[in-house]
């Protein structure tokens, strides 16, 4: 044999016992009743030796029941509202500008701000002077009074970024209760979907996403030593000189990060961090709350690591008071926004609060300057920055330093949103809801077992009738691409949808058609009067073109179905894709290392 | 030596597709027109199911057996005009799917009737907010604080309108709050009537399913949009693939096969639904896997037999694959055997209209797709004597 050929065996046998160990997990998983798998049972059932636990096929909202839900954005409602708020603010700007007002106020419709004043040529002319970049003022307007109303473009923008910040709370939220496997996912027509396979309780699901977001202001409290005794508790966190070791132990560690102190100094803070936000609040419960002062609290922030599809998370303690300075209701708007103060220009966030907010927030910022502020968005710490100076109704937020500058931009327009969602009032609510009852799953899960069990032996015993020995081959390779789909299915922890079963057992016929293919044309060629050798050598070559080809155009139709899909869909074509993946590999290089074992002479015969 | 197989095309066979092109096409043409008439809603329409028209969808099961034309009595009585129902899986399971055609949102009316009664007994700030699109919510904000919610509660209902929660919501602006009326949905009226007519039969809802009508809208075209891509892209691969004078024959191709899957939905009143988008837009990827193959021997053909016609060697082309373009097809159809005996609901109509779409692409392929090419080749030539007699005149 030749010596590549040793190659390809190797690759082939490696393949398949690979595949195999990487569902070894999901053989657990299944062999326990529906009740235990999401439990601490399934990890403990899983021998050592297994690849990640966490690496098995999941069921689907449709074959384990749970709730899907779409939460649209009520954008009309949120513009309405910033129409309202601004309508406060140029009162206010106008009797800062010394301008007469008697009202000024939202028309019925909600669309624009009549404005009253004596002297409204004036009160035109001031206001356009400083929100001219994102309002007009339309004509119509009675005697004595003046309109104003949003540029369409800046409408627009609004309304994006309404759907955005409700997709972060939403994420959030979710995050928070743990549930296995959510799946969010912004839809056109501001909307967004949520998934919670195994999620029960449609009535909670619905009170904890429709709640409006509470944004709070908290300050952190770096003097206190109270954590340092968690050094000699939790293990350190591990790490390499790059970075972070991820993951982190599960039962949470402890690291340090250096703190500017408002006497000018720096101290060493200790916090706890952890993987999962479950992790980390057990060991808050266990390990740092005991040792907390009763006006302090512990807040918990997320850290991302790392780029790309390479990024991962990890969960980490805030010290804070447990006083709330100032909620985000008083907020009127915030947006990214550059400070060109300091060199080529510094990403930074701009928010105005309201007239009260305004005072609130000057006092909050002058008896706490240099401290860190944490802006906390539904207990979930999103940015602690330092107060560099006194704030009133206009302030802006500083990042910290460490990142470039798109990374440092990104940052700041997730943390106007942030602030914003706090002060946007209730802008979600629910369209669609479907839960799926459990009791439906196990039925559909036989049924669709026994339907795909049926079709593979189908396409089998055809395979064999027909081709004779060339069809023993392809059933191998085929047993080999099935178990290689399921292997690349678990390793994504991917979720296997009804339809998900349709789309496997579909690639399972379409990947048998490559070998049909291949055998017709050594058919083809051994007609011709070629030599067993020549016509399989010829048999692949020949055809190896054709069946790339008709797998790309079967891959462009699943791709665009899987961006366009939801839910189940979604399932059916990420199977099909990976199915029709694997099934380049199983019918061409699989089949053709047997057969060229079996037709290595050449005067060999095959039975095709 | 004598090489012998079974083959279920026998070697050799010489069918004149070519010439067959004509009835083909014609008859193609009319069983695509019939499709397209039948789908448009004004002449029979498909049955959107849940996930495009809107609406409230519950698989229901009683432990024994009941009429289903009682249970739409039953809800049309509630006064859901368009209410269906339908068994679901086999007779033993007594299970309905009952389906409430469109979700009734608060008319106007309703809504005016609404806020005329909360107006009348409270102080009411500005303009209470209600939007179609949301359907079931209506916004009010009071002059100071708020009255209590179940006064609200009371004067809604005084309207006629049931309640099924009074919320309190941050304002519009800065520091105010705002009180959210939920109305009641039709999901609670129909499921505590099924209670209440069938307690002898133990009705138990197994899944309750509710869109609203925007999202079904925006999903049904999103979805005729995703099938249009993707037979875009199609195209535009197989033409840099093989050469541009194929994408002809290759779109009208897939769009026939689609259009007879689409068939399928139109012809049989299956409910057309998300799943069966992505068999569509399966069968098209797919379809043209065997136009790709013969127009792969059509090209191994062109420069094998110089000088012969565009015609027989098309002709050749086909015969020479006729077996496997029938095998390809035919082992694909196999692996549906099991969901077409073992599938219900919409697993079955996957199957049996994925099993259409198979049978379509490969008679399109034989047929259509490569016959057309010969026909476009031959309106090129015409033309170009027409513009080669016009010059020499």
């Amino acid at each position: 044999m030749e010596r590549t050929w040793y190659w390809r065996l190797a690759l082939v046998v490696g393949v398949a016992l690979w595949s195999i160990w990487q569902l070894v997990p999901t053989w657990y998983y299944f062999r326990l009743p529906p009740e235990a798998r999401n439990g601490p049972k399934y990890e403990e059932s899983v021998p050592r030796w297994a690849p990640d636990s966490r690496k098995h096929l999941n069921l689907g909202l449709d074959l384990q029941g749970g709730i899907l839900l779409a939460m649209g954005v009520d954008v009309d409602r949120a513009v309405k509202a910033k129409v309202a708020r601004r309508a406060d603010e140029i009162a206010d700007f106008l009797k800062d500008k010394g301008v007469a007002v008697a009202s000024s106020a939202p028309s019925a419709d909600g669309s624009k701000i009549e404005v009253r004043s004596a002297d409204a040529p004036r009160a035109e002319q001031v206001v356009l002077d400083a929100y001219g970049s994102e309002m007009a003022a339309p004509s119509g307007a009675p005697e004595g009074a003046v309109w104003f109303a949003f540029k369409p473009s800046v409408i627009k923008d609004f309304q994006g970024k309404a759907v955005e910040q409700a997709e972060k709370t939403i994420r959030n939220r979710v995050d928070k209760w743990g549930v296995s496997e959510p799946d969010i996912k912004r839809k056109a027509n501001n909307q967004i979907q949520i998934q919670l396979p195994g999620f029960k309780d449609p009535e909670k699901a619905k009170e904890l996403l429709g709640r409006t977001a509470q944004l709070e202001f908290k300050i952190a409290d770096d003097e206190s030593v109270v954590l340092d005794p968690i050094r000699s508790e939790l293990p350190a966190c591990p790490s390499t000189p790059d970075g972070w070791q991820l993951p982190f132990p599960a039962t949470g560690c402890w690291m340090l990060e250096t703190v500017e102190l408002p006497s000018g100094g720096q101290r060493q803070v200790t916090y706890a961090a952890a993987s999962k936000r479950q992790e980390l609040e057990a060991a808050i419960a266990t390990a740092l709350r005991p040792k907390i002062a009763r006006d302090q609290d512990i807040g918990i922030g997320e850290v991302m690591v790392g780029q790309g599809p390479l990024k991962e998370r990890f969960y980490r303690t805030f010290l804070i008071r447990a006083k709330t300075e100032l909620t985000g209701d008083y907020i009127s708007d915030a947006r990214p926004g550059v400070d060109s103060s300091k060199g080529a220009g510094e990403p930074v966030v701009i928010f105005t609060m309201s007239p009260e907010g305004g005072r609130l927030m000057e006092k909050l910022t002058t008896e706490n300057l240099h401290r860190r502020m944490a802006t906390v968005l539904d207990g979930k710490v999103e940015t602690a920055p330092y107060i560099q100076g006194k704030i009133s109704t206009n302030g802006q937020i500083t990042l910290g330093s460490g990142r470039n500058y798109q990374e440092k931009y990104q940052e700041a327009n997730d943390i106007a949103l942030v602030l914003k969602a706090g002060a946007l009032p209730a802008p979600v609510t629910i369209f669609e809801e479907r839960t799926v009852g459990a009791t439906l799953g196990p039925e559909l899960i036989r049924r669709g077992a026994i339907a795909a069990l049926v079709g593979l032996a189908a396409v089998m015993v055809f395979m064999l009738l027909y081709y004779r020995m060339s069809g023993l081959i392809a059933d191998v390779a085929l047993v080999e691409n099935g178990l290689l789909v399921l292997a690349i299915m678990s390793l994504l922890g991917s979720t296997l949808t009804l339809p998900g079963i349709a789309g496997f057992v579909l690639t399972l016929g379409m990947a048998v058609d490559a070998n049909v293919l291949i055998n017709e044309r050594i058919r083809e060629e051994l007609r011709a009067g070629k030599t067993v050798r020549q016509a399989v050598e010829q048999g692949y070559d020949k055809v190896f073109w054709t069946i790339v080809d008709s797998h790309v155009t079967a891959l462009v139709a699943a791709v665009v179905l899987m961006q366009y899909g939801s839910g189940p869909v979604r399932g059916f074509a990420v199977t099909l894709i990976i199915g029709l993946l694997a099934s380049m590999f199983t019918s061409i290089v699989v089949t053709r290392v047997i057969i060229n074992w079996f037709t290595r002479k050449d005067t060999a015969r095959l039975s095709v | 030596m004598q090489f012998k197989t079974f083959d279920i095309v026998p070697h050799g066979t010489r069918f004149d597709f070519v010439g067959k092109r004509r009835i083909a096409v014609t008859l193609s043409l009319l069983f695509n027109l019939a499709v397209i008439l039948w789908s448009l809603p004004a002449i029979h329409g498909l049955d959107f199911g849940v996930d495009f028209a809107g609406g409230t969808e519950m698989q229901v099961r009683f432990d024994r057996v009941v009429d289903p034309g009682e249970i739409r009595r039953q809800i049309e009585a509630l006064g859901f005009k368009d209410a269906s129902v339908q068994t679901y899986g086999p007779e033993s399971d007594h299970s309905y799917l009952v389906r409430v055609g469109r979700i009734s949102l608060l008319t106007q009316e309703d809504v005016d009737r609404v806020i005329g009664a909360v107006k009348g007994k409270f102080q009411v700030q500005g303009q209470p907010h209600f939007s179609p699109e949301v359907g079931d919510k209506i916004d009010f904000e009071f002059v100071g604080t708020p009255p209590k919610h179940a006064d609200i509660r009371a004067a809604v209902e005084s309207a006629g309108v049931k309640v099924r929660e009074v919320r309190e919501e941050a304002g519009l602006t800065a520091g105010s709050r705002s009180i959210a009326v939920l109305t009641q949905g039709i999901q609670d009226r129909v499921e505590r009537e099924l209670f209440a007519k069938f307690s002898g039969a133990k009705p138990e809802v197994l899944r309750v399913e509710y869109v609203g009508p925007a999202v079904g809208r925006e999903l049904r075209n999103q979805g005729f949009k995703a099938i249009i891509y993707a037979m875009a892209l199609i195209v535009v691969y197989v033409g840099l693939r093989f050469d541009f004078r194929f994408s002809p024959g290759v779109i009208i191709a897939i769009v026939h096969d689609a259009i007879i899957t689409l068939g399928y939905f139109a012809f049989t009143g299956r409910e057309f639904n998300l799943t069966s988008v992505a068999v569509i837009l399966t069968v098209v990827g797919y379809s043209v896997n065997d136009t790709v193959v013969v127009y792969d021997r059509i090209r191994e053909n062109v420069a094998k037999l110089k000088g012969k016609k565009l015609a027989d060697i098309v002709n050749i082309s086909i015969n020479e694959t006729l077996g496997r373009t029938f095998l390809t097809s035919f082992a694909t159809a196999l692996s549906l055997v099991g969901l077409l005996v073992f599938g219900v609901g919409t697993i079955f109509d996957f199957a049996m209209a994925m099993l259409i779409g198979i049978i379509s692409g490969t008679y399109s392929t034989w047929f259509i797709a490569a016959p057309m090419t010969i026909w476009l080749e031959e309106r090129a030539e015409a033309k170009k004597k027409v513009a080669a007699s016009a010059k020499a005149a």
